[in-house]
């Protein structure tokens, strides 16, 4: 408990102003990037990269875990994100599905 | 054996008990697992929406710049400043003062009312003057419909509960009632409510604008 | 002491009926709670699967009470297709969900997680209270699907769609039965999900003063690990299930594809694959059957050390047996779907991840079998259990690699090899590690002993009948005898079974009266059974140190200090030949 509010402290709420402002710049930057005739692919890789800049941003500053023990995003986020891979594997069969249908 | 015994004379140092590993308490741990496996639901969801769309030919690109692109980008601004207010209220609360952080919380719950106020706005538009329903549009691909309000119903019902938390949350602290760490944690369900919407934004509306 | 984690303040027994036993937030009431809901359902099953089995040979029997029961599913007395196949699903459903995942885990691991590792309560007492009955009205929700204008739904416990997506028109049970079905699944995951983030943060952070993890006694950690599956699992289920209502509420297609034809009517839908509704059931699907087993081995892993009098067989490879089984588990939900028109190279992979998951689950039957080996072993009815448990998860085991193999598999899915693999492995094995469970720690519950002969009957009776019924499924279903027929008499090449189908249903009834045996024993022991002593196996771990019962704060108010492992048995030089967690350390002789 004393490390954390140690910790607090040192995170001014100047620093919250700067990720929020980070965060805006994204989503223009993601808003105007809709609207360049880039390939689908390359399209939503930047707009995932981006968002997952954006997610990290807050899970780490908004919602701490910046600050919080390591041990604790080790529990968390592999599984997660280790789960989230797996669901890709349903992706070859959404494939298989666009080769058969009538066209 | 001798190796097996030797080890139970380990003193009960081992393990102080009563306190948490990861330093904090119970109930934001608890927290974070609810996030963990929400998260995971919402994965499930657009990981369907990407199967679904990725094996459809002709998926609509429909969204014109205003109002849907305009909307959305609105509702993002306001959902990522809320986020801004809610962890200026956190941090207020952290440093004992309570008012301000009712003050914070409070701009937290207005700004998740607006989010919803303009994501109704924009339904309503989607639903009346498009003629996009879950189950039908004028495109005559019915999932287009039904991921679109699928994904952002669930997120919507999100955040309508996030305000009603936070309400509860405001009125306990007002009363002096609540410690530092019951904000904090709402705060996490908060963001995590943001979080969403930054992959629900792009997947759902920049992917389908009309250029 | 000086950690926020000890907010939740040792609590004085609350007064009055309805706090004390109904809505209770002591984890002992509400693991008795989980408990007997478990025990209910597991009778309403048995039942269903008797008519079942009883069908399955006189198809065309009337039966009067049939007609009063279900007017129109058995119109004259006779039981009609879609009434057998709407006792089936009901059957699963209430078997994997009210049973499997309840008992072992939600009943037991409530009530012992927190006596084991040393804690007054849960961590969340409230949420807790609050699972249970959700839990509970998810069963009241299913139940009432019997009793809804067209009956309960056919699809089976694992919902394929277009049958269970497109209503009504797909037969009786099809309307208003599976929405209430979806309605139920959806609490249950609600229900499971407060129920999982209960344990894990309770197994993190309430361990007493000296529970290291590498000293949890392997319950606490199958109850660890199971709840980390059900946290991740039910999580997908959700989405699931919420597209699957839409779909049949909203009029959406996420599952349901262009140009249906349904009882000669096409259907207006467009774009879906019931091919999703499979991966994203079976992503759950899979590791939901280590929900069900998991606390099994834990508890048999415990029963088999304390009545052998030995440390259990390399601790910590049953550790890490338990974290692979926990991981590899959601690797291979693909192998429920190799014929469902999946991709063939994921196929491939996903039987090598199947066969892979095959090594931990050695490693815990040889770290059994050492267990045992040379010990002088107590047969009490516990270790019988637990020893039955062995048995069936090893011949189940066995049945399960023939099904990973996708070119066997092509022949073998969806026949009745399936339901004698499944039935072996996760519904009977399961079972035995609740009746394993039962008679271990009815005493510490109720503060009574069980007869040991009724006991001891009761095993004998229900290994044999188990056997009984569910060696023969393999055989039949080799023989090409498809799952979820009412009628197997109608294919010539099916006639020839009529004598292995008798004998099972003969074999099913016999096992099913049997169980009233542990039913009188459970009711009897609990008024009138000998007094049980603090320790009545000499076991070692913490819940043993309390009386039983345990007063409302498990410690009174003072909690334990553990200073060594949960499987120490046969200390040369100790007085007894074993030491409890809390025994400070003595110096051993050599
Ligand atoms: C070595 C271990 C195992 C292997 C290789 C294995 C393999 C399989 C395969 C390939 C199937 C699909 C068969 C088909 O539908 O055609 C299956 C079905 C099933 N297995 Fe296993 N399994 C194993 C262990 C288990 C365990 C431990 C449980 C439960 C505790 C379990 C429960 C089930 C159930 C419930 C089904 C049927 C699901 C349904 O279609 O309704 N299995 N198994
Ligand atoms: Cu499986």
């Amino acid at each position: 408990m004393q490390a954390h509010s140690e910790q607090a402290i040192a995170v001014t709420a100047k620093t919250f102003v700067w990720v929020w402002v980070a965060l805006l710049a994204m989503t223009v930057v993601e808003v105007l990037l809709a609207y360049f005739h880039v390939p689908l692919l390359l399209m939503l890789t930047a707009l995932m990269g981006l968002s997952v800049i954006k997610g990290a941003l807050i899970i780490a500053y908004f919602m701490h875990l910046k600050f919080e023990r390591f041990s604790l995003f080790l529990t968390l986020f592999p599984m997660l994100i280790f789960c989230i891979l797996l669901l890709f594997i349903f992706m070859p069969d959404s494939f298989r599905l666009m080769e058969l249908r009538p066209r | 054996m001798a190796e097996a015994r030797s080890e139970t004379l380990v003193p009960a140092s081992a393990w102080g008990g009563g306190a948490s590993p990861f330093a904090m308490n119970s109930k934001k741990l608890g927290m974070w697992l609810f996030i963990i496996s929400d998260a995971l639901t919402f994965s499930a969801l657009l990981v369907a929406y990407t199967y679904l769309r990725l094996a459809t030919p002709n998926w609509p690109t429909p969204f014109h710049f205003s109002p849907s692109i305009l909307f959305a980008s609105l509702m993002t601004f306001v959902l990522l400043s809320s986020s801004l207010t809610m962890v200026m209220g956190v941090h207020a609360m952290n440093h004992g003062h309570r008012r301000r952080a009712v003050g914070w919380i409070l701009a937290t719950m207005a700004g998740g009312a607006a989010f919803v106020i303009l994501h109704a706005t924009e339904w309503r538009h989607l639903i009346v003057d498009e003629g996009v329903t879950p189950f039908s549009n004028p495109w005559n691909e019915p999932l287009f419909g039904a991921t679109f309000f699928a994904l952002t119903g669930l997120h919507m019902t999100h955040v309508i509960v996030g305000v009603l938390y936070l309400g509860v949350i405001a009125i306990g602290v007002g009363r002096g009632k609540f410690k530092p760490e019951d904000v904090e944690v709402s705060g996490l369900y908060w963001h995590f409510v943001d979080l969403v919407w930054m992959f629900i934004f792009p997947l759902v509306y920049l992917m389908s604008v009309h250029i | 002491m000086s950690s926020p984690v000890t907010h939740h303040a040792v609590h004085a027994a609350p007064k009055g009926f309805l706090r004390r036993y109904i809505f209770s937030t002591d984890h002992k009431v509400i693991g008795k709670q989980y408990y007997l809901l478990a025990l209910f359902s597991v009778f309403v099953g048995m039942l269903l699967s008797v008519l079942m089995r009883y069908h399955m040979i006189y198809p065309d029997a009337k039966v009067s009470w049939f007609e009063k029961l279900w007017p129109t599913g058995a119109a004259g007395g006779i039981m009609t297709p879609e009434l057998y196949l709407s006792l089936m699903t009901m059957h699963g459903t209430i078997m994997v969900f009210f049973v499997l995942t309840t008992a072992p885990q939600s009943g037991f691991g409530n009530y012992f997680l927190p006596l084991q590792i040393g804690a007054e309560d849960m961590a969340f007492p409230v949420i807790n209270m609050l699972s249970f009955w959700t839990t509970f009205a998810a069963l009241v929700v299913l139940l009432a699907a019997f009793f809804v204008p067209g009956g309960a739904p056919l699809s089976g416990w694992t919902a394929y769609p277009p049958l269970s997506a497109v209503g009504e028109i797909a037969g009786p049970g099809q309307g208003t039965g599976q929405t209430l079905w979806i309605l139920s699944i959806a609490l249950f995951c609600a229900a499971s999900l407060m129920g999982a983030i209960n344990f894990i943060a309770t197994t993190i952070d309430l361990r007493a003063k000296g529970m290291t993890l590498m000293r949890m006694p392997l319950t606490c950690w199958a109850w660890f690990v199971t709840a980390i599956l059900s946290l991740l699992g039910f999580a997908v289920l959700l989405a699931a299930g919420i597209l699957l209502l839409l779909d049949r509420t909203a009029g959406t297609s996420f599952f349901l594809p262009a140009g249906l034809v349904v009882n000669d009517q096409i259907l207006n839908h467009k774009g879906g694959s019931p091919l999703l509704w499979q991966h994203l059931f079976w992503f759950f699907g899979h590791p939901e059957v280590y929900i069900a087993i998991l606390p099994g081995m834990g508890l048999t892993s415990t029963v088999l050390s304390v009545f052998a009098r030995k440390p259990i067989f390399g601790y910590r490879a049953m550790v890490y047996a338990i974290l692979a089984i926990g991981f590899l588990g959601f690797l291979v939900w693909g192998h429920h779907m190799f014929v469902s028109g999946m991709n063939p190279y994921t196929g491939i992979a996903f039987s090598v991840l199947t066969m892979a998951i095959g090594v931990p689950s050695a490693i815990k039957t040889f770290n059994w079998i050492g267990t045992l080996w040379g010990a002088r072993i107590r047969f009490t009815t516990p270790m019988l259990f637990a020893l039955g448990f062995v048995s069936l998860f090893v011949t189940g085991g066995i049945s399960g690699i023939f099904l990973g193999q996708p070119a066997l598999d092509l022949y073998l899915h969806d026949t009745y090899f399936v339901v004698g693999h499944f039935h072996m492995i996760m519904g009977v094995a399961a079972i035995f590690g609740i009746f394993a469970g039962t008679y271990y720690w009815f005493p510490k519950m109720y503060g009574r002993m069980m007869n040991e002969t009724l006991g001891k009957i009761h095993f004998y009776l229900t290994f044999i009948g188990v056997y009984a019924i569910f060696t023969p499924m393999h055989f039949v279903g080799v023989a090409g005898n498809p799952r979820r027929y009412p009628n197997f008499k109608e294919f010539e090449f099916l006639g020839e079974l009529l004598p292995v189908h008798t004998f099972m249903t003969h074999a099913a009834f016999f096992t099913a009266a049997a169980q009233l045996i542990f039913l009188f024993n459970f009711f009897w022991s609990m008024k009138k059974g000998a007094k049980a002593p603090v320790n009545p196996w000499e076991a070692t771990t913490l819940e043993w140190t309390v009386p039983s019962p345990p007063p409302h704060d498990n410690f009174g108010g003072r909690l334990p200090e553990v200073y060594r492992g949960a499987y120490e048995y046969s200390v040369p030089g100790a007085e007894k030949d074993y030491l409890m967690q809390n025994e400070p350390a003595v110096a051993v002789k050599e």
